[in-house]
C-alpha cells in the first residue's frame, strides 16, 4: 500500500488506480456527469417491485448466491457508494466485504477510512488487504469523517454507509453532507447491543432499546433527515477472514494450547455468532433494493444462535482437538467479565427477521465450515505457535485450583 | 366401549352435552378487545418517541411491509390499526380469546416481518372433515373454528369425557350451535379394524389427527380413505435432534431415537403414502383447559404463595404456543396449496427463559414477582416425579416457515396467552392436575441450593 498523502486534492494516490480513473486533478473520481437531481434511475426502481416473494432458503450457499429475485428489479442498476469505515474494532470487516461484494456486482465503491493511511492502526486486516479493493476497482481514501465533503470533492454518490460512527457528533457531519450532496440512500451500522434486555428473546426489530444507547440518537437522527432511503443495520459478533478483532481466536488460543477454556456462569448463554458475509449480503440487498429496505431497522446477524457451550465444542471440532471447559463466576473470581470474556455474559440473541421479509435475505452463515476455515487460516499465519499471555485466565484458574496444564 | 363391532360401522351420532354448563362471567370489555399487532419495526408504547412505538411509524412501515410482502399466494392485508375482529372467533366466543387486561398487563406490540392474518376460509367448499380426539385441549378450539366455517365435523372419540363441553366464557348461543352441529364417531382408535370400517363407511375429505402417537394407528385411517384431500397431522418439535445451533427449523435433523420418535414415523408413513399430507410441530402448547401442567404448574405456586424451584441457571430457553394460535394454524393449512407436504413448526413469536417464565406467570396472573430457588437437580432422586414441567435444555423452534408460507401469525404474546389461560381457566377455579409440592419440599428442605 503506498503511502499518500491523506488529502485528496494532491497527487493522485495508488490506491485509487483503476481503470475507470480518467486523467484528472481528482484522485479518484471525477464529479459525476449526472446530476443528482436528475438521477432518476435510482427512484424507478422503486415501483417495480417482484411479485414473486421468494422462501429464502436454509442453504449455506455463500453470500454471492443470496441475491435472489428482489435484485431483479434492480439489476443493472449500478451504485456509486460511499462506505466511511472505522479504523478499528469489530466493525471494521463489515465495510471491507462489502465493498468487495459491490465491487464484484459492478458497483463503484469508495472506503474512506478514519484517519491517516499511514496510521500504525494499517497494518492490521483488514487494511492490509485494501489492494483487494483497488484492484478490484476500488478506491481507497483516509481523513477525518467530519471532513467527508472535502475529501471526496464534488463527487457524487447514490449511497452512503456509515460503518463509523457511535454517537451522533461523529455521524452527524457525514449524515448532514450526505443529505445536502443529494445523496439518496444513506445506510448506518448501528449495534443490536442497543436493545433492552428482556427475558424474551431474540431481539427482533421493534422492540424497545436503551434511550440513552449514542447509536440511538444517530438512527433517530438519520430517520429524520429524510433521505429517499435509509435503513440502519444492528449486527452482533462476527468471524471472517480480515477481522479487525478476534472473536474465534479467543477460543482458538486456548482450544490448541491444550489451555482450558474458561466460560462464565452457565455456559448456556446465547449469541449470534455470524460470519460477515452475511452481514455484507444483507448490506448488498439494501443497496440493490433500497426501496424495499427504506425505514427499516435491520438485525445485522445469522438467523441462529449458539450458547458458549456450543461455540467451545464448534471451535474444538474445527481445531480437531478436545477442550476442556472451566465455568466460573465473574463476581466469585473478581474478575471483569468483559475483559475475561469476548461476548456479554446473558444472553445475548437478535433474529434477523426483518432483513427475511423485506430483502429476501437468507443466512449462509455455517459454524461448523466457517470455523475450519477459520482455524486452517489461524494456523496459516503461525498463531497457534505465537507465544501468548493469558493473565486474566491464569486469576480464573487460580481462584478455582484448576491445573492449567491440561 | 367399541362401537359398531362386528357388524356395519355405528352412524355418528349428534351429541348434546348432559353436564350443565359451568358459570359464565360476562367479561369485561376490555377482554373483548383483541391484542393490537402491527407490523412496526418499532413497538407501539403510546406515547413513546418513536423509537419505542408510534403510530406515524409504524404506519408507514406498515404499507412498507405491505408492499413489500404482497406476493406470497396469500393475500396479505396492510394494516394500519388493529381489526375489530382479529381472530375467526366470533364475538361472543371471542369472549375467551380475550387477553388484555384484568392484569395490569399491557397488551403490547406484536409482530414482525410478514402480515398475513387474513384468514382465508379455506376454499369455497364445505368439507367432511374428520377429527381424531378433539374433545381435551386443541380439537376444542380446532372443531369450533371449523364447524364456524362451516365445515362438517365429526369428533372421532371412545366418548370417555362428553363430546362436547362449554367453554368458560363461550355464551350458551354459540356453545347451543355449535354442539348442536358436530357430530361424533365413537370407537377406539387402537381398534384398527373398527376405525377403517367406521371411516371408509363415513367417508371423509379431511382427517385431523390431533391425538396420534404411532404410524401403525394411521394406516387404517388411509386405507380407509383412498381419496382423502388432506391429512393434517398433529406431531411435535420434540422430533429435532438436540443441538447447539437455535431455533430449529424445520429442515433440521430429526431424532430417529427421540421420546416422540412415533410421531416422526408417522410424518414418514404419511410421506411415503402419496397421500396429500400437512403435519404441525408445536413445541410447548398453552392457553385454558391445558391438561398438560404447563402453566398450572407455575400458577399452583403463585397462588400458594410458594417460591418456584427451577433447575440450574433458570436461563435455559423454551417456547410456549398459545392452543387458540396453534388451533388458527391447523385451520390455515386446510385446503392450502403450500401446505401439501410440508412440515411447520407452529409456536409463539419470540421465546423465554425458564425465570423469564415464572415472572411472566405472576404478572400475567397478577401475582408479585416470585422468589426463584434454582437447584441442582443431580443433587436429588425425585423418584418418578417430574420436578419441573419443561425439558433442562434449550428448546424452541422458528416459526418463519409458517408467517411466510401460510401467512399465518400467532395473535399471542406470552404475557397476553399467560393472562387468557389464567382468567378463562386457573383463575377461575379449575385445573387439571391437583397442586403437587412434594418435589418442591425436597428441593427447599435440603440446604444446597444453587444461590442467584
Amino acid at each position: 500500500m503506498a503511502a499518500a498523502a491523506s488529502s485528496l486534492l494532491s497527487a493522485p494516490s495508488s490506491s485509487c488506480s483503476s481503470g475507470h480513473r480518467r486523467a484528472s486533478a481528482f484522485p479518484f473520481r471525477f464529479p459525476s456527469s449526472v446530476s443528482l437531481t436528475s438521477s432518476s434511475s435510482f427512484s424507478t426502481i422503486s415501483s417495480s417491485f417482484p411479485s414473486m416473494f421468494p422462501l429464502p432458503g436454509r442453504a449455506s450457499a455463500p453470500a454471492a448466491t443470496a441475491s435472489t429475485a428482489f435484485s431483479v428489479s434492480a439489476s443493472g442498476e449500478k451504485k456509486k457508494v460511499l462506505i466511511v469505515n472505522t479504523n478499528s474494532g469489530g466493525h471494521a470487516v463489515i465495510g471491507f466485504y462489502l465493498a468487495k461484494e459491490l465491487l464484484g456486482a459492478g458497483h463503484e465503491v469508495t472506503v474512506l477510512t478514519v484517519g491517516e493511511e499511514s496510521s500504525d492502526k494499517m497494518k492490521k486486516p483488514p487494511f492490509t488487504r485494501f489492494s483487494e479493493l483497488v484492484s478490484a476497482g476500488g478506491c481507497t481514501v483516509w481523513g477525518n469523517p467530519a471532513d467527508v465533503g472535502k475529501i471526496v470533492g464534488g463527487a457524487a454518490f447514490d449511497v452512503v454507509l456509515d460503518n463509523n460512527g457511535k454517537d451522533l457528533d461523529t455521524v452527524r457531519p457525514v449524515a448532514d453532507w450526505a443529505k445536502g450532496a443529494g445523496v439518496k440512500q444513506f445506510l448506518f451500522i448501528s449495534s443490536a447491543g442497543i436493545y433492552k434486555t428482556s427475558d424474551e428473546v431474540p431481539h427482533v426489530e421493534g422492540d424497545p432499546v436503551k434511550a440513552d444507547a449514542s447509536h440511538v440518537a444517530v438512527e433517530k437522527y438519520i430517520e429524520e433527515l429524510s433521505f429517499s432511503s435509509w435503513a440502519v443495520f444492528r449486527p452482533q459478533y462476527m468471524i471472517g477472514s480480515g477481522n479487525n478483532k478476534d472473536c474465534e481466536e479467543w477460543f482458538f488460543d486456548r482450544i490448541v494450547r491444550d489451555r482450558p477454556v474458561p466460560i462464565p456462569g452457565s455456559g448456556m448463554q446465547l449469541t449470534n455468532i455470524s460470519h460477515v458475509r452475511d452481514l455484507s449480503s444483507m448490506l448488498a440487498l439494501a443497496v440493490d433494493n433500497p426501496t424495499a429496505a427504506s425505514g427499516n431497522i435491520f438485525n445485522c446477524v445469522s438467523d441462529r444462535a449458539v450458547t458458549f457451550i456450543g461455540l467451545v465444542k464448534l471451535c474444538a471440532q474445527a481445531a480437531g482437538r478436545e477442550a476442556k471447559i472451566v465455568y466460573y463466576d465473574p463476581k466469585a473470581v473478581g474478575v471483569d467479565a468483559k475483559k475475561a470474556f469476548p461476548f456479554r455474559n446473558m444472553h445475548f440473541y437478535a433474529e434477523p427477521r426483518a432483513a427475511k421479509v423485506f430483502l429476501g435475505w437468507s443466512s449462509s452463515t455455517n459454524l461448523p465450515v466457517d470455523l475450519k476455515e477459520r482455524f486452517d487460516e489461524y494456523v496459516s499465519i503461525g498463531r497457534d505457535k505465537k507465544e501468548i499471555k493469558l493473565d486474566v485466565d491464569d486469576k480464573i484458574l487460580e481462584s478455582l485450583k484448576v491445573p492449567v496444564s491440561a | 366401549m367399541r362401537g359398531g363391532h362386528g357388524g356395519g360401522a355405528e352412524s355418528p351420532v349428534n351429541v348434546t352435552p348432559a353436564i350443565s354448563p359451568p358459570r359464565t362471567l360476562q367479561l369485561p370489555p376490555q377482554l373483548l378487545n383483541p391484542p393490537h399487532f402491527t407490523v412496526a419495526t418499532h413497538s407501539r408504547e403510546a406515547g413513546k418517541p418513536w423509537l419505542e412505538g408510534g403510530p406515524r411509524e409504524e404506519q408507514r412501515v406498515a404499507a412498507a411491509a405491505a408492499e413489500a410482502v404482497m406476493a406470497s399466494l396469500v393475500a396479505v392485508q396492510p394494516r394500519l390499526q388493529p381489526s375489530p375482529r382479529f381472530s375467526l372467533f366470533p364475538s361472543s366466543v371471542s369472549d375467551f380469546h380475550g387477553a388484555s387486561l384484568s392484569c395490569p398487563v399491557q397488551a403490547k406490540r406484536k409482530t414482525w416481518g410478514s402480515r398475513g392474518t387474513l384468514q382465508v376460509t379455506a376454499s369455497s367448499s364445505t368439507k367432511k372433515i374428520l377429527i381424531m380426539g378433539g374433545t381435551r385441549f386443541i380439537g376444542v378450539f380446532l372443531s369450533r373454528l371449523l364447524v364456524k366455517d362451516g365445515h362438517q365435523v365429526t369428533l372421532f372419540t371412545r366418548g370417555k369425557s362428553p363430546v362436547t363441553k362449554q367453554l368458560p366464557g363461550e355464551s350458551d348461543q354459540d356453545y347451543a350451535d355449535f354442539s348442536s352441529k358436530v357430530l361424533h364417531l365413537k370407537g377406539d382408535r387402537q381398534d384398527f379394524e373398527f376405525v377403517k370400517k367406521s371411516l371408509a363407511a363415513e367417508g371423509f375429505d379431511v382427517v385431523y389427527d390431533i391425538n396420534g402417537r404411532e404410524a401403525v394407528e394411521v394406516e387404517p385411517i388411509l386405507d380407509a380413505l383412498p381419496n382423502l384431500e388432506q391429512f393434517i397431522y398433529c406431531s411435535s418439535a420434540g422430533v429435532y435432534l438436540k443441538s447447539d445451533l437455535l431455533p430449529h427449523f424445520e429442515t433440521d435433523a430429526v431424532d430417529p431415537k427421540s421420546r416422540h420418535k412415533g410421531k416422526l414415523e408417522t410424518e414418514s408413513l404419511l410421506d411415503s403414502k402419496g397421500v396429500n399430507w400437512t403435519s404441525i410441530r408445536p413445541v410447548y402448547i398453552y392457553g385454558p383447559l391445558n391438561y398438560n401442567p404447563v402453566e398450572e404448574w407455575f400458577f399452583h405456586r403463585l397462588k400458594a404463595g410458594r417460591p418456584i424451584p427451577i433447575p440450574n441457571s433458570g436461563v435455559q430457553i423454551t417456547q410456549l404456543g398459545h392452543v387458540k394460535d396453534l388451533a388458527n394454524a391447523f385451520v390455515k393449512v386446510l385446503g392450502h396449496p403450500k401446505a401439501s407436504k410440508q412440515v411447520f413448526n407452529i409456536s409463539g413469536s419470540k421465546y423465554v427463559s425458564f425465570d423469564g417464565l415464572a415472572k411472566a406467570c405472576a404478572k400475567a396472573a397478577g401475582f408479585p414477582e416470585p422468589e426463584i430457588v434454582h437447584y441442582n437437580p443431580k443433587e436429588f432422586d425425585f423418584g418418578k416425579k417430574k420436578a419441573f414441567p419443561f425439558r433442562d435444555q434449550h428448546f424452541f423452534a422458528s416459526i418463519e416457515k409458517a408467517t411466510w408460507e401460510l401467512g399465518w401469525t400467532p395473535e399471542f404474546d406470552l404475557v397476553e396467552g399467560l393472562a387468557d389461560s389464567y382468567n378463562l381457566d386457573f383463575g377461575r377455579g379449575t385445573y387439571r392436575k391437583e397442586a403437587d409440592f412434594s418435589t418442591d419440599d425436597i428441593i427447599l428442605d435440603k440446604s444446597l441450593v444453587l444461590q442467584k
